[in-house]
């Protein structure tokens, strides 16, 4: 143990280790193993088992032990290590307290990519699916990587980063699941991760490159540990830090391809592993990976031990690895407050994005005609029984159905882009947006739960559900942020922990294969499919009411973006500001995402479309953000409806692939 | 999965709706989402006009054909309302399922939601109930009675080829190398075994569409003959070659596996006779060599 961290803590009080953490997780596992074994032929028959030694006669008892059992804890242990070992190398390259195999995207590009081979080129699964997810998971950090590139790698911006890649691809995987549920339905199993063994063959996959992983880790300890200190200090030390670090993530990234592709996406061990042992006191890096790695192994055989132990009546599965995601949730929130993250640092707000226009009133007046002309388009023109047509503005029964829609996208669009304007203002983060802070995940968990626990919901009873849950939401978002005084950085990352709780209920929901399933895909993929004429009034009535709420807040956006402590010297109340504004947030996004879904980017895009074309001020901003989303939305339910006719893409989808799309490309030139 | 000419199929399917429409039909034109009722139609000889994800149909469901001329309305979540409404059906038939778009559908045209597989009721019986009611829709009671005693003179018959003591069986599908859909009460499969005489070696819960989502390893120690619903997923079939838990299993099962084709394992009286003749025809000893 170093001395200065002995030194560094009063020597009387008790303190937790990892081998204090290990051991009773370690005794767990073996309570719950022995317990299995005895319950069943006994302990010698079920060790003997595990070696199919002396058994002349193999019962049905002890071939599910070798086959299966046993094979699966091992496959628990191995995967649980690897991806902590994943994670510890994740963290110490990019000094990044919250990187791990599934915040960075490679778990979310790795499914992706399975999904579209299965569809497009079934060969190459023969060939080798590891190779297909290693692909899909390399090209996904990647993306993060360019996403965060000019913010040189901080933290939080690596992690936003994730979460815009994770939400992107979620938002692909989404098309795919609406058009080829009965295709995909195996796929749905394997995103949830599940530790299912048919034999040790998988076993006998993953050890062995593991077993190089680690090796390579090892070796690269000493290099690696010197990437701790900064950027300068390395660099003085006469390390290749480019190729220290390709090395190290390509290691990562190697690893976590590895275990997905044998198990499936298992969240949040990468992620938690070796922040616990990090907090547990486990300084050099050489501790931290083998603590970690440990304990990763432990926690994951824990959890699916325990959960073999309750499930095995249930007459559906419930996949370990959106477990050990829900279970991570918390743990994440939990975590938040304790880390390091340099969030003191003053906001580096992008200033030289976008110009700012002479006659932002002019501008405006030019968006609102090219929303009415393209309001117009969307409502009279369309396919037909009779491919494309014209319809007569006095035509109703044609236009009861497109016009409630199309004015419904646009005061989504409007709630959006006002929430996002005012949570990028807030958090002088271009990069947040109502997405982000995890308000559409509640509103969508709540959903979930009210299609497959209630008999045949009306929408009226999913409408309540769904605002019941992004309330919760908000509660917990306020809850956990009033002491840190509502700061940005805590208030994102509360956000990112409740859109993976999101992640994990929608993934044991979808790995069932209840047939309901495609109905939450549909409700989820956020389509103004529902709407009728008088909810679209209430959507619309609702968004121009917030909008005049929202105008007078405009003096606070001018002056939070320039940080916490200019903002108190103006004489802000800082907390008080902000709380008012997480609130008017929270309300837009609930409105919202009842009607378009948890995934639209719109709340991301317009805003900052709205900087690119020169609206800078915060009330033009919000004037100009409001337009935009609104253009953008009806245009993207217009192109939804019309693409694939008869078949219909949710506008919430068609907006997610545009604006994603745009703003990582848009991101990149930052 | 394929994905052939779509608007290719679609233009020939307007053409034929237009065609149709100029010589009033005996039956009323109908629209349904559900594709087990959209099979019972068809077997009643008075097929739907409209029909949701035709393409996927003819993938998942296979037989009975819907007509060419059937119109595809999209999305069986999501189906294209503005189509649907230009086409002026005189009823919308949909299952419980799709009870949150009834109001949006009703005012388009009356909507009936017709029940399978409710859980406490006798699936058999709730089966021939819901023949009968599409049979009185379609104003054609008498092919429906026919549908019925043709379907159970027919599963009669087969179990007339079976053997007294046939073996349990054990009906799944793969959803990959590891996990399977295994059937059972409150199921298709499950109903066409009652009546054949058969038992099911899965007696474990199931969810409302009679399947259970199950790690390979929970099939092990039923004393069971394997059934194994086809399509494989990709990759599956290999994996499953070499060897592991499931070959042992194959090993340990009585006599050889049965796979059969594809059969939608939700469907109704037309389901049931396909899948009631496939397996009956592979039970056959003669079949094994």
């Amino acid at each position: 143990m170093p001395p200065d961290a002995l030194a560094s803590r009063p020597p009387c009080r008790p303190r937790l280790t990892s081998a204090w953490l290990c051991l009773p997780l370690a005794l767990g596992v073996l309570a719950l193993a022995l317990d299995h074994l005895l319950a069943g032929p006994g302990l010698g028959a079920g060790f003997a088992a595990l070696l199919r030694a002396s058994l002349p006669a193999e019962t049905a008892e002890t071939l599910v032990l070798h086959y299966a059992w046993w094979p699966r804890l091992a496959m628990a242990l191995l995967a649980g290590g690897g991806l902590a070992l994943a994670g510890v190398l994740m963290q110490q390259v990019l000094r990044n307290p919250l990187a791990a195999p599934t915040t960075l995207g490679v778990a979310s590009g790795a499914n992706l990519a399975l999904m579209a081979a299965s569809l497009m080129a079934p060969g190459l699964l023969g060939l080798g699916r590891e190779w297909v997810a290693l692909a899909g998971g390399g090209l996904a950090m990647g993306l993060v990587f360019a996403l965060a590139w000019r913010r040189g790698l901080a933290p939080v911006v690596v992690v936003l980063g994730g979460l815009v890649v994770n939400l992107y691809f979620g938002a692909l995987s989404m098309v795919l699941l609406l058009f080829h549920q009965e295709a995909l339905k195996g796929l749905l199993i394997w995103g949830a991760g599940s530790l299912n063994q048919n034999g040790w063959q998988d076993v006998a996959f993953l050890a062995p490159r593991l077993a190089v992983g680690a090796l390579l880790a090892w070796l690269l300890l000493r290099p690696l540990a010197v990437l701790a200190l900064d950027e300068a200090g390395a660099r003085s030390l006469g390390v290749s830090l480019k190729h220290l670090r390709l090395a190290g993530l390509g290691l990562a990234v190697f690893l976590t391809g590895c275990v997905v592709s044998a198990v499936g996406i298992v969240g949040f061990i990468g992620l938690a592993a070796p922040n616990i042992v990090r907090l547990a006191g486990a300084r050099r890096l050489g501790a931290r990976l083998a603590w970690s790695t440990l304990l990763g192994a432990l926690l994951l055989a824990a959890t699916d031990l325990a959960l073999q132990r309750v499930s095995g009546h249930l007459p559906t599965l419930i996949p370990t690895g959106a477990t050990t995601a829900a279970l991570g949730a918390p743990l994440l929130l939990w975590l938040i407050p304790r880390l390091r993250l340099g969030g003191a640092t003053p906001p580096r707000e992008a200033r030289a994005l976008g110009h700012r226009h002479p006659a932002p009133g002019r501008l405006a007046g030019g968006l609102a005609i090219a929303l009415v002309g393209v309001g117009a388009v969307a409502v009279l023109a369309g396919q037909g029984p009779d491919g494309w047509q014209w319809a007569a503005p006095t035509d109703w029964g044609v236009l009861q159905w497109r016009a409630p829609r199309a004015l419904a996208a646009a005061g989504c669009g409007v709630m959006l882009a006002l929430a996002g304007t005012l949570i990028q203002r807030l958090t002088a983060n271009p990069m947040a947006s109502p997405e982000v802070l995890g308000i559409s995940g509640g509103s969508a968990i709540a959903l979930m739960g009210a299609i497959f626990l209630l008999p045949a919901p009306g929408n009226l009873t999913l409408v309540a559900a769904g605002t019941l849950g992004a309330l919760a939401s908000l509660a917990v978002l306020v809850g956990l942020n009033r002491k840190s005084g509502f700061q940005p950085e805590r208030l994102l990352l509360t956000g990112v922990a409740i859109t993976a709780l999101f992640e994990a209920v929608k993934g044991v929901v979808q790995a069932g294969g209840d047939p309901r399933g495609q109905q939450v895909i549909a409700w989820l993929s956020g389509s103004t499919y529902y709407v009728d004429p008088i909810s679209a009034v209430m959507v619309a009535g609702a968004a121009l009411l917030l909008v005049l709420v929202a105008a007078p807040l405009a003096r606070w956006l001018d002056i939070l973006p320039l940080g916490g402590a200019t903002a108190a010297a103006l004489g802000l109340p800082l907390a008080r500001a902000r709380l008012a504004l997480l609130l008017m947030v929270a309300l837009l996004t609930a409105g919202a995402t009842l009607v378009v879904g948890p995934l639209s980017f719109v709340g991301l895009l317009a805003p900052h479309m709205a900087r690119l074309l020169g609206f800078a001020r915060a009330r033009a901003h919000l004037l100009g953000a409001a337009l935009t989303g609104a253009l953008l939305m009806v245009l993207a339910d217009a192109l939804g409806r019309q693409l694939l006719f008869p078949e219909e893409i949710p506008a919430g989808l068609v907006a997610s692939l545009l604006g994603g799309a745009y703003f990582m490309w848009g991101l990149r030139r930052l | 999965m394929p994905r052939p000419r779509r608007a290719l199929t679609w233009l020939a399917g307007l053409m034929a709706a237009l065609v149709a429409a100029a010589t009033p039909a005996d039956a009323p034109r109908l629209a349904t989402l559900d594709w087990t009722l959209a099979e019972t139609l068809v077997a009643l000889d008075a097929p739907p006009a409209a029909v949701a994800q035709v393409e996927a149909y003819h993938a998942w469901v296979g037989e009975p054909a819907l007509p060419s001329s059937t119109v595809d309305l999209g999305l069986r979540s999501q189906p294209n309302l503005e189509l649907l409404a230009s086409l002026a059906p005189k009823r919308i038939l949909i299952s419980p399922m799709f009870a949150n778009l009834a109001p949006r559908l009703a005012h388009i045209a009356p909507v009936t939601s017709l029940p399978l597989y409710s859980p406490g009721r006798d699936t058999w019986s709730e089966m021939r109930e819901l023949t009968r009611s599409l049979g009185e829709m379609v104003e054609r009671p008498v092919a429906a009675t026919r549908l019925i005693a043709d379907t159970e003179a027919r599963l009669d018959a087969l179990q007339g080829r079976l053997d007294d003591e046939a073996l349990p069986l054990l009906v799944v599908q793969f959803m990959d190398g590891r996990h399977v859909r295994v059937f059972g009460e409150n199921g298709l499969y499950q109903a066409v075994l009652d009546r054949l005489g058969l038992e099911n070696a899965w007696t474990g819960s199931t969810n409302a569409w009679g399947f259970s989502l199950v790690g390979i390893e929970a099939l092990a120690g039923l004393d069971a003959r394997l059934v194994v619903v086809k399509p494989y997923p990709a990759g599956v079939r290999e994996r499953l070659n070499a060897g592991g838990l499931w070959g042992h299993l194959v090993e340990a099962s009585r006599g050889s596996p049965i796979v059969l084709p594809p059969i939608w394992s939700f469907g109704a009286l037309p389901s049931a006779e396909r899948f009631a003749e496939q397996l009956v025809n592979a039970m056959e000893p003669d079949d094994a060599a």
